[in-house]
């Protein structure tokens, strides 16, 4: 077992570099985009824009941590195809739910939900 | 089958030293035969047996079941049964018949015939397959406690819609925990399902033989990965509806209770988000089955094998998008009904392609109409017959009458009984002789076909009408000038026709597993590679892993006998140089983790907390266990000559 | 199912020659349980939206409840663990078991940090803030979502833990018994150390924001005290093991799933911080 330990790898040079680099850098960047987002909903943007670049940078954030932290870039497309159908249908799923509830027939009516009581 | 001269203990050392004296906690269970072999198994063929046996046993028990509901509305206004007990019987004759019948009988096929199909010696974690065996019957057991307590079986209906499965509904009197049964038994199920199935896409993608390109796989193996899929990503859904349900019936929470500010739609929105999957994960092996046994018995390949393989994914997506059809009547506005009519409408075309090549398999062939062949063709008219009412439904505005009509539950039997229960009765008949070494008599399995058809016919056709004429799901009885009574009485007529039909296939079954008809290898002159190993197969399966030029890769070992005779030599050689073929241990832990489950889950149940940790306590220490125990594993040297085995290793 | 490929020569971490797809079997499975937990947690979260569309009326505010700041600390905190295990792996794929080691001491240090955060928040929400689990849909909703999360870093911790713990065990395997009894003792001192230590901790930050001073902290909680410190010398004494081990290259595939499994739990939160507590500032009144 730890004769391997020692031994050189032809065949992933990628391995022996700047690996940890990038996962500290990425750390960073990650950390000033947390501080962005937390900054932006003091900006006085209307709510749609706000919430769109809420969306947009959490999405940066997810996509980053799945193809560099976890590795997605280097890894075998399957890896990478077998996650997305899973994202894909949660988020479908959860998008379409939302639309549901959202619209007019689907608003609950009744006493817990009038303005006067 | 003459095999090890020589068993080697595996290592995972480069210098191949012998394994220093391990604590006994580790030593790994080694029987062949007995009650412990079975116990600590991980070979797939003997855990498939298990599922197999464990399915039809409880088909019995929701058959049952189902009399007991067809007694009961025989006449009108009878007092068979309770309303109490009836909607027991109801709620669990689906439950029964879906979690614990169907799919366990379809896991039994995935679980034997899929690795032999790939050319594998086993699945990729062979304890973790076992693990989800025993979970399996820890559900099963959790859901039929009701039978022995107080507080009766569970009555909600299988989809235990919101309120109804709220505290408020569950007596105090006699402190109701039938619901709660009922939630902790399908979550344990649900473990099973998504453990069994996360195995079986690892083995399917990772574990082909040299030369099996996914567009070579045997279309019942495609159908085990879609379905695969489909359990992996639908069972979340009620994971979480029966995590709120849960937490409604014992913290308090409002998720389903309207005073709290709880919405009873959310409950059949995530219920339905895993219940329309949850069909087509009861119809995607039985459309598997029916893909292999077509073609062998026309005596020609499938045809249009890559429309069949694409229809299969196609319905697997859709299916995930049409979940609000179930829902039709509850008001969720034009463009959401719209839109799923419209989905739903669309999934009948993949379905009608498959349907379209089965028939285009069948053209032309040499038919050869054997029992297995009976129940194909069989499936492929009741499930046409299925699909059309499904059709039917699709449409919203039809869709109003018929909802929560008997015109639904005519519908629905079609689709399971003449469609999955057609093409697993088909499987039993035609791998038999693969699985046991013996043949089912030509004469009783038609007759028992026969039977069943005409009874399932009798049984559920005439419910089409009663249906349309108004007639309502899950009612205990009927007055007598509705005009319902004559169509159920013929149904329970029918339904025992049915039973009977039932009871002569399984003592057919019985009898031919103790004294059947003898047959060598591939009595059906098959083109799959499970036909190419001894029957019944010995636990390492193949002698040598084969190598796979073409679709249907027994048939052309079939046809180039000499090419393959030299690469199996070959391949023998190659084997032999890397230490033999490698085989699995069996274990403990997959049965200690798998009844700390049970423990656990029964005493939550009884809300009784200390019990509920010990059963947690026991599932960690075995899961940890497990870990540590480290993969193991032997090697095993087949002789030269693989002569069948005369024993059937159950 | 031959694995003799992985123990002759050098060791590729990208590709598993023994597979069809040259996927490892555990990477692969882990992935088709990422995706099944993507559902998982889609629903949650459907829920939770669901139920923020039309909140009854007298529905509390979350404004009212939230310390931002708190949750933006916890934020970063988990991210940081992110990297940490992420450099965990990188460690283990190298050999570097001592690099491995404090590596994931550190994503367990920072994933009972971010825990000590929930357990803070929620202590606070229901004592302070008002809000418990049944008296309103919204505490329902929230504390299952945001709970549930918890649970799955509580496992990821759990399981970092053990993989720590078996990185002691002895090459040398003729005395079974005794690693069992020594990793046993080893768990124990740690999950003794995450219990009673956090209950020192929290009792801390509680002391303080009582506004009483060290002095009646030490004199209340001497004990607890003592224990964790002896606790943490315990654990600090198992760490300087330095016999061989049983544990490097051929191990870095089970650190790598344990990893994906940790950053998996990391992105949804990145999901939730935005969804659950930054969305109730932007929408309407």
């Amino acid at each position: 077992m730890s004769a391997s330990a020692t031994a050189e790898h032809p065949a992933d040079a990628h391995a022996n570099d700047g690996k940890f680099h990038i996962f500290v850098e990425l750390a960073m960047i990650l950390a000033v985009i947390t501080g962005a987002e937390l900054l932006v909903i003091y900006v006085p943007f209307p709510n749609s824009l706000v919430i769109t670049i809420l969306m947009a940078l959490s999405a940066i954030k997810f996509m980053a941590v799945i193809f560099i932290f976890m590795h997605l870039k280097w890894d075998k497309p399957f890896c990478t195809i077998l996650f997305f159908i899973g994202l894909i249908l949660g988020g479908g799923t959860l998008g379409a739910l939302l639309l549901i509830h959202g619209a007019k027939d689907s608003q609950p009516v009744g006493p817990a939900y009038e303005e006067q009581v | 089958m003459d095999q090890s001269l020589t068993k080697s203990e595996f290592v995972g050392h480069p210098e191949h030293e012998p394994v220093a004296k391990r604590s006994w906690l580790f030593a790994r269970p080694d029987h062949k035969t007995g009650l412990v072999s079975w116990l600590t198994t991980v070979d797939h063929k003997r855990i498939g047996f298990l599922y197999g046996i464990s399915a039809l046993f409880f088909f019995l028990v929701g058959g049952a079941e189902a009399l007991m509901i067809r007694i009961q509305l025989a006449v009108p206004n009878n007092t068979f049964l309770s309303a109490q007990t009836y909607n027991e019987m109801f709620t669990m004759h689906a439950t029964t018949m879906i979690f614990l019948a169907v799919m366990p009988l379809s896991a039994a096929f995935f679980n034997y015939i899929m690795p032999l199909q790939i050319g594998a010696r086993d699945v990729a974690f062979p304890r973790l397959n076992g693990f989800a065996f025993w979970v399996f019957l820890a559900g099963a057991i959790i859901l039929n406690v009701g039978f022995f307590v107080k507080s009766g079986l569970p009555d909600v209906g299988w989809f235990g819609y919101a309120p109804m499965s709220a505290k408020a509904y569950s007596s105090e009197f006699v402190g109701d925990m039938s619901s709660d049964l009922w939630v902790m038994g399908l979550q344990i199920l649900g473990v099973s399902s998504v453990i069994g199935s996360l195995n079986f896409i690892v083995t399917i993608i990772n574990m082909r033989a040299p030369g099996l390109t996914m567009m070579r796989l045997p279309v019942f193996t495609w159908m085990t990965l879609f379905t695969a899929f489909l359990i992996i990503l639908s069972f979340p859904a009620i994971t979480i509806a029966l995590v709120e349900v849960m937490m409604d019936r014992n913290f308090g929470t409002h998720f389903f209770e309207v005073s709290g500010g709880g919405l009873p739609i959310l409950w059949q929105h995530l219920f339905w988000v895993f219940g329309h999957p949850e069909v087509y994960i009861l119809i995607l092996p039985a459309m598997g089955i029916i893909s292999e046994i077509l073609p062998c018995f026309s005596r020609k390949p499938l045809f249009g094998y890559p429309i069949v393989v694409f229809s299969g994914a196609v319905i697997g997506f859709l299916g995930f998008g049409v979940w609000s059809h179930h829902m039709f009547t509850t008001g969720m506005g034009t463009v959401a009904t719209a839109a799923f009519a419209l989905a739903t409408m669309a999934i009948a075309v993949p379905t009608g392609v498959k349907i379209f090549n089965w028939i285009g398999t069948l053209w032309k062939g040499h038919l050869m109409m054997r029992t297995p062949m009976m129940f194909a063709l069989g499936f492929v008219w009741m499930f046409m017959m299925g699909g059309f009412s499904g059709i039917m439904h699709s449409a919203a505005p039809a869709d109003a009458q018929q909802q929560d009509s008997y015109f639904v539950v005519a519908h629905f039997h079609y689709v399971l009984i003449g469609g999955s229960i057609f093409a697993l009765l088909a499987g039993i008949h035609y791998w038999f002789p693969l699985i046991f070494g013996r043949k089912v008599s030509e004469f009783w399995g038609k007759l028992s076909f026969w039977v069943i058809f005409i009874g399932f016919n009798t049984t559920f056709f005439p419910m089409h009408f009663l249906g349309l004429n108004g007639m309502p799901r899950r009612t205990f009885t009927y007055d007598g000038n509705m005009g319902w009574t004559d169509i159920n009485f013929i149904a329970t007529v029918g339904a025992f026709i049915l039973g009977i039909g039932i009871a002569v296939y399984f003592a057919v079954m019985i009898y031919t597993y103790y004294k059947g008809e003898r047959v060598g290898r591939d009595p059906w002159d098959g083109r799959t590679l499970e036909w190419s190993i001894p029957n019944p197969p010995p636990p390492h399966n193949f002698d040598v892993t084969p190598h796979v030029h073409a679709r249907d890769a027994f048939w052309y070992e079939k046809e180039h006998k000499a090419e393959i005779a030299a690469e199996k030599a070959r391949q023998a050689a190659e084997d032999e140089a890397h230490g033999g073929i490698h085989m699995p241990s069996n274990s403990w832990f997959p049965i200690i983790t798998a009844c700390g489950m049970l423990t656990g889950s029964l005493f939550f149940a009884n809300h009784y907390m200390p019990g509920a940790i010990a059963g947690l306590a026991i599932t960690f220490l075995g899961a940890w266990m497990w870990s540590l125990e480290g993969p193991g594993g032997y090697h095993l040297h087949p002789t030269k000559d693989g002569g069948d085995s005369a024993d059937s290793n159950y | 199912m031959s694995s003799h490929a992985a123990t002759a020569g050098p060791i590729d971490h990208h590709h598993d020659a023994t597979t069809t797809t040259g996927i490892p079997h555990k990477k692969l499975f882990m992935w088709a349980f990422l995706a099944s937990d993507c559902m998982f947690f889609g629903s949650l979260i459907a829920t939770h939206l669901v139920y923020r569309l039309h909140p009854p009326v007298g529905s509390p505010d979350p404004r009212d409840i939230f310390s931002i700041e708190l949750t933006s600390g916890s934020t970063f905190i988990l991210l940081m663990s992110s990297l940490l295990m992420a450099l965990a792996v990188n460690a283990i794929q190298k050999g570097n078991v001592q690099t491995t080691r404090r590596m994931l001491l550190g994503t367990i240090v920072f994933g009972l940090i971010f825990l000590g955060g929930q357990v803070y928040e929620f202590n606070h929400f229901v004592h302070v803030g008002g809000l418990t689990l049944a008296n309103s849909v919204f505490g329902t909703t929230f504390y299952t979502l945001t709970g549930t999360h918890g649970t799955h870093v509580a496992i990821g911790v759990l399981w970092l833990v053990l993989m720590y713990i078996r990185s002691f065990k002895p090459a040398d395997e003729s005395n079974g018994q005794s690693w069992i009894l020594k990793g046993s003792a080893h768990f124990l001192a740690f999950v003794g150390v995450v219990v009673v230590g956090m209950y020192t901790l929290l009792a801390l930050i509680h002391a303080f924001e009582e506004g009483h001073g060290l002095g009646y902290y030490f004199s209340h909680h001497f004990i607890s005290f003592g224990i964790t410190l002896a606790l943490l010398a315990v654990l600090v004494a198992f760490a300087r093991q330095r016999t061989p081990v049983d544990f490097g290259e051929a191990n870095a595939i089970d650190v790598e799933s344990m990893g994906l499994y940790w950053h998996f739990v990391d992105i949804v939160w990145i999901i939730i911080f935005p969804v659950v507590y930054l969305l109730e500032y932007i929408v309407l009144p």
